[in-house]
């Protein structure tokens, strides 16, 4: 599934002021330069809203950089679209001491096309200008002003744009020209920052001071969700030349409706064709399958983002022509392929990406979500198809779309719905294997993998793979057996119950290793936990685990018969908040038998609670790479002579 | 040297069962019936034809360089979708551009037995200024489904009509068929040079082009079931290996003009040395003068020169990433700016050089992202580096990169050879920058083995060369706790601490790292006795080289060693049971070897071990040598050591 229209800015934006600075080095806080790449010394956004359709955007930044990381923070650049014209922009680079380096005029910065790596083709243009820079600290002073007739997509405010930066002053200030174009203002985050705010009949001002930089730490949430942030909304606007009131996330739903309608008219033809292919069925959801089915079988995602085609989609009849189109374009067909059957469904739209961000409840406007999806009604519960996908099962959306708020466009409204969730247990895996070990070490082992829920998302894509690609991937994923030959592969993709099964055949020669007259080897081959999340000194940021599993294994090993068992790990067993760990080896007849659970909770956990999470994934990853130890039996060796 | 591995000749044969309609528009039932690749059953789609004409045009005394396409592409299945989007690429300048024109696209379905035809239409083609040098035409053809055939023509236009772009006869789908034609005008001498591992004869032949109206040379191609190019790791630039032909003007022989440019190497210096960028320029002093003077001062030697300026551009201009033989800023405003690109930067070192009296001249080559010059040429050389003689000694120099040394260029460098452009001793020479300096790394590890498994030690070692050059890269763009941090992990998930390197910001030189650490379960109890792994967190445990064939030479970058010294003290109570065997093996053709040497002595323990590979850059022949290497390597470092109780 592939990501779909950005289009509404929401970058934060610097401004213009009459301010003078002291550039050089020297002056900055010693606080703000810990762990910080860059440190940017002012920050200030004027917003002016005179009418429904005019906002000026004044923005002014000034950043140091402190080293080559925070080049990336140097950006000299601003976009603009049909609606959002650039009036001034200009930019001074300055040295440590705050000697002026250089100055930027406009007609210096360079005109792209703002690219969003997925577009086939998108009418949003950036200026940009890069700086060399030759030695460090320096730092930009970057200004602009620009007018759009857009009000209905304003940017949010971070008062910190990523981590690793720290800042020293931050201003934003919007003002309207009547009560009625004033904004809803959200803060979000705000609680550990030092800012002050004001808000007046016609401006409203925050400013805040002295943010420290803060360092990325893995599993920590998205920092969209911990960033101190101001979201901004008009609820009168006017968008792409369309004006709308939205309070609730009703009026945002009818306010779509407006967009889709008379979108959803088909060919007869193709009216036809759907309607023959359902034939007799008559329930509901079965219909619902074969509509999918076909959209499947004749369309493809390609994005192409034109004008307020950023959040309106083309028209069926015209997907039904080139059967191509983004989410958008792909979700109103499926609708309306849908409804040609009778089935009612809607159009959706949610943020997607495999981390979760949910729709805010009480903050409708239409810069949230990024993707479009089609809920269907049935028997009181929804069921969702991401259309963009050729290969997905009906009903089954994956780590992109899972679990989170989304806006549900009915015909009276707009709804937030929380779409499917694949939490903990079903996300399960069974591996089985009956694998030997030879006398000269080798293994030669059948290995049978069965996957649900998220983990069926990452498996089942092997069928699409071509053949040496299935050998590499399998080469990585059992990157613990060296030698590893992979000679026989099956899959069977049950799309109906949504699980995915292989059968693999591999050898692996030299697998144990000799030492005298025993035989060495890991009994855990094929589901063998290496992963162990790095350690901090110091973890600052609560951690998330944001889907959790159920893996069980089952391995049986025959062994030589000349030799015999000389050691075997005993069992073991940990429980704990994060889940649970057991393994447990034991003989059956000639045999050895593996068992083994591990189950890992989705959760949101405290900085402090990280080391014990590490441990237990160290406990596992030391546990899972426990040895057998064979001897040479002498009894056996008699009989052989 | 050359390589012999370039030149291996693939004889294709024909297999087609039938003769395909390759006009367009003509598409057959049979190639929309069809489910598969015959030859490349895992191909998501095919090229079933391609048509590729080059020619000049000339109208009212312009000329325009016209270059035709056709293609044919057969989708097999949704994976081959990505066929049915086409970007092609228009390159441009301040003053005039390509341009597409005629293009026209059809898709071809087979629906109900009937073919359907789906015209692509002039809404659906999107045209965009993609960067400073090209602007991007884009479509995706309409109404894909799985078995459609699409088939398109146009025409790039070109006001450059002496830079021809390549012909590529091989892509990332596999070709059926193809068919390839460039006519020059007579007395044009265009060198055409194939390149990768399809060898393909071409036909030629003059006729007169009423177009033009003058002789043209035309010269044909006709390939047939041509692999899709596969990628792999370890390759140095997988277009070297891309087959197609490359065209560059060598000579002009028309009556009144007779003038060599790239004939032979000889003439590719002297093109190159008599532009105004070597010609003049590089002697042109008054910009920096007084800059050199007061850097040499004091100086006595011509090394001590060399290297005072050397650090003095490394440090002071910065490279902007753009390659280059010509100047992009030019002395003048690259001395202003303090960067520019790699003529900018490294022909301004040549010229200081100079200034500060050293016998230093340019040295072009064709980086490895580019290709490899195996045949005299101007165009594809797009760099270049500084020489030094001085004290009978050769020294290169690149300072597009700080960590660089004398001797010791970035690795994108090294790219079989270069030519030596020495203008005021009216000389010129191939010079060969094949193989780098070995890269060396030393381990010394002393540690202390605990009844409980746990082990406790000291780790120092040293790196020199491009182990050195990469390092210092690598540690100035990271983090230091972070760098820690994910040392730690991979290292079996040790815990570091007093972690130091030294070195780092001399530029030049070895790098030295250290560090204390802690395994917690080092050592395996089974059974009674104690299991470790000699080599601890250092042994190898995944072989890099993991499929069972090779198609493209592995490239290492530059040669290598690795050295390993481990002291273990074992814990009270505990002797040596067993101790692995001391083993050497060397891969044939002196490709490299590996030396495992243990021994045992008052409860210390001592292991040294040491690879090496001898070659940069190994040949595929010698691929299923080197994975066994690796193999035998990895199982014996897995060998444990076991200790038991006394």
């Amino acid at each position: 599934m592939r990501l779909i229209y950005l289009i509404l800015f929401l970058t934060s934006f610097f401004t213009y002021s009459q301010h003078s600075l002291d550039y050089s080095f020297n002056r900055i806080n010693r606080e703000l330069l810990t762990n910080s790449d860059a440190v940017v010394r002012f920050d200030k956004l004027e917003i002016e809203i005179s009418t429904i359709d005019k906002m000026v955007f004044r923005g002014h930044q000034v950043i140091t950089i402190l080293n080559e990381k925070g080049n990336s923070h140097a950006r000299m650049i601003l976009g603009y679209d049909n609606e959002k014209k650039i009036r001034s922009l200009n930019a001074t680079i300055y040295d440590r001491n705050g000697k002026k380096i250089k100055d930027v005029k406009k007609k210096e910065f360079k005109d792209y096309s703002a690219t969003d790596g997925f577009s086939l083709y998108t009418d949003n243009r950036v200026l940009a200008f890069t700086y060399l820079p030759i030695e460090y600290p320096y730092t930009i002073d970057f200004k602009y002003e620009a007018q759009t007739s857009d009000t209905g997509a304003i940017p949010s405010w971070y008062f910190t744009s990523d981590y690793n930066i720290s800042v020293e002053k931050s201003e934003y200030t919007i003002q309207y020209a009547v009560p009625d174009l004033k904004p809803v203002i959200i803060e979000s985050n705000l609680g550990d920052i030092d800012f002050q705010k004001s808000v007046l009949d016609d401006i409203i001002v925050y400013k805040a001071q002295n943010i420290h930089a803060i360092n990325q730490e893995i599993l920590s949430p998205s920092f969209q969700n911990i960033v101190p942030k101001l979201l901004v909304r008009l609820p009168k606007f006017n968008y792409k030349g369309v004006k709308g009131r939205i309070n609730s996330w009703e009026d945002a739903g009818i306010w779509m409706g407006k967009l889709l309608k008379g979108q959803d008219k088909l060919p007869a033809n193709t009216i036809n064709t759907i309607n023959h292919l359902v034939g007799d069925v008559k329930d509901d959801l079965e219909k619902a399958k074969i509509v999918h089915q076909y959209v499947q079988d004749n369309t493809r995602y390609i994005s192409v983002q034109v004008g307020i085609g950023g959040l309106k989609p083309i028209s069926a009849i015209e997907v039904d022509e080139v059967k191509y189109g983004d989410c958008k374009g792909l979700s109103n067909y499926t609708i309306a392929l849908l409804k040609a059957v009778g089935v009612e469904a809607f159009y959706t739209v949610v943020e997607a990406g495999s981390n979760k961000v949910d729709f805010l409840d009480d903050f409708a406007d239409l810069a949230q979500g990024n993707h479009v999806i089609v809920a269907i009604p049935y028997n009181d519960k929804y069921y969702w198809i991401d259309c963009t996908s050729q290969v997905h099962p009906f009903g089954f959306i994956g780590d992109f779309t899972d679990d989170r708020k989304a806006l549900v466009v009915k015909p009276n409204g707009g709804e937030l719905v929380k779409t499917q969730a694949y939490l903990d247990s079903v996300n399960f895996q069974l591996t089985t294997s009956k694998l030997k070990i030879n006398s000269e070490g080798s293994v030669i082992a059948d290995v049978q993998i069965k996957t649900k829920g998220i983990q069926y998302d990452y498996h089942f894509n092997l069928e699409d793979k071509n053949d040496d690609d299935v050998k590499e991937y399998y080469k990585d994923y059992w990157d613990n057996i060296g030698n590893l030959k992979i000679n026989n592969y099956q899959f069977v993709n049950d799309k109906k119950n949504v699980i995915f099964t292989e059968e693999v055949k591999i050898t692996a020669s030299k697998y144990a290793t000799f030492v005298q007259d025993k035989i060495i080897f890991e009994p855990n081959l094929f589901n063998n936990h290496s992963y162990i999340p790095k350690r901090y000194r110091n973890r600052k940021l609560p951690f998330k685990i944001q889907r959790g599993y159920l893996d069980e294994d089952e391995f049986k090993i025959s062994v030589p018969s000349n030799y015999e068992f000389e050691s075997i790990p005993e069992a073991f067993e940990i429980d704990n908040k994060f889940g649970f760990y057991k393994i447990r080896l034991e003989k059956q007849n000639e045999d050895l038998v593996l068992k083994r659970k591990v189950f890992i909770k989705s959760g949101l956990y405290p900085n402090t609670e990280y080391e014990s999470y590490r441990n237990f994934m160290r406990t596992i990853s030391k546990r899972d790479r426990l040895k057998i130890v064979l001897n040479k039996s002498i009894k056996h060796n008699r009989n052989d002579e | 040297m050359t390589n012999k591995y370039f030149f291996i000749l693939l004889i294709l044969f024909f297999n087609q069962v039938l003769p395909q309609n390759t006009e367009f528009g003509e598409v057959s039932l049979n190639e929309l019936e069809e489910e598969s690749y015959l030859n490349d059953k895992d191909a998501n789609a095919a090229i079933l034809y391609k048509k590729i004409d080059t020619y000049l045009i000339s109208s009212g005394g312009n000329s325009r360089l016209v270059t035709y396409i056709q293609e044919r592409i057969k989708i097999y299945n949704n994976d081959g979708f990505d066929s049915a989007t086409k970007e092609v690429y228009l390159f441009k300048n301040r003053t005039s551009a390509e341009k597409v024109q005629k293009l026209k696209a059809f898709t071809f379905n087979l629906v109900n037995g009937e073919i359907e035809k789906t015209e692509l239409e002039k809404d659906q083609i999107f045209e965009t200024e993609s960067s400073y040098y090209y602007n991007k035409l884009s479509f995706t053809m309409p109404n894909v489904k799985e078995g459609s055939v699409i088939e398109l023509k146009y025409e790039v236009s070109s006001p450059f009509i002496w830079s021809i772009d390549s012909f590529v006869f091989q892509y990332d789908i596999p070709v059926k068929k193809l068919d390839a034609e460039i006519r020059n005008p007579k007395g044009f001498n265009f060198k055409k040079t194939p390149k990768g591992n399809i060898f393909v004869f071409p036909k030629t032949f003059s006729k007169r082009d009423n177009r033009i109206g003058m002789d043209v040379v035309v010269t044909k191609y006709a390939l047939n079931n041509v692999p899709a190019l596969k990628e792999e790791s370890f390759v140095d630039n997988i277009d070297n290996y891309r087959s197609g032909v490359m065209f560059e003007l060598m000579s002009i022989d028309i009556p009144g003009l007779s003038k060599s440019y790239a004939k032979s190497w000889k003439d590719v210096a002297k093109t190159i040395g008599s532009s105004s960028d070597y010609k003049n320029e590089l002697d042109k002093t008054r910009l920096f003068t007084d800059n050199v003077e007061s850097l040499i001062s004091g100086m006595n030697s011509d090394e001590e020169r060399m290297k005072v300026i050397f650090k003095h551009v490394k440090e002071n201009f910065k490279w902007n990433g753009v390659d280059g033989k010509y100047f992009l800023n030019g002395f003048k405003k690259t001395l202003k700016e303090k960067s520019g690109n790699a003529a900018d930067i490294n022909l301004l070192l040549v010229a200081m050089l100079r200034n500060a009296g050293l016998d230093a001249n340019p040295v072009l080559i064709s980086t490895k992202e580019n290709t490899i010059p195996f045949f005299p040429t101007v165009d594809r050389l797009n760099y270049v580096i500084g020489y030094v003689k001085a004290n009978e000694k050769s020294y290169y120099l690149d300072a597009t990169n700080k960590f660089s040394d004398l001797n010791l260029l970035p690795l994108k460098d090294y790219n079989w050879r270069g030519i030596l452009i020495n203008n005021p001793d009216k000389v010129w020479a191939l010079v060969d920058l094949n193989t780098p300096k070995t890269g060396t790394k030393r381990f010394f590890i002393e540690s202390q083995l605990k009844v409980d498994g746990s082990l406790e030690g000291k780790l120092s070692s040293r790196f020199s060369n491009h182990f050195a050059m990469t390092f210092r890269e690598f540690i100035e763009e990271v983090d230091k706790e972070n760098y820690v941090s994910e040392l730690e992990t991979k290292l079996s998930d040790i815990e570091i601490s007093n972690h130091e390197v030294k070195n780092i910001d001399e530029l030049s030189g070895p790098v030295s790292e250290s560090f204390e650490f802690y395994q917690d379960a080092a050592a395996e109890d089974l059974g009674g006795k104690l299991y470790l792994k000699p080599m601890l967190f250092l042994a190898m445990d995944e072989n890099p080289f993991k499929s069972e064939t090779r198609d493209y030479p592995i490239d290492f970058g530059f040669p290598f060693k690795n050295d390993f010294v481990f002291k273990i003290k074992l814990p009270e109570g505990y002797k040596v049971e067993s101790l692995p065997k001391s083993i050497m093996m060397k891969i044939p053709n002196n490709l490299g070897m590996f030396k495992y040497n243990t021994n045992s002595l008052d409860g210390i323990v001592d292991v040294t071990v040491s690879y090496s590979i001898n070659k940069a850059r190994v040949s595929t022949e010698d691929y299923l040598f080197l994975k066994q290497f690796y193999n035998q390597m990895i199982s014996k470092e897995s060998e444990p050591l076991v200790l038991s109780k006394i």
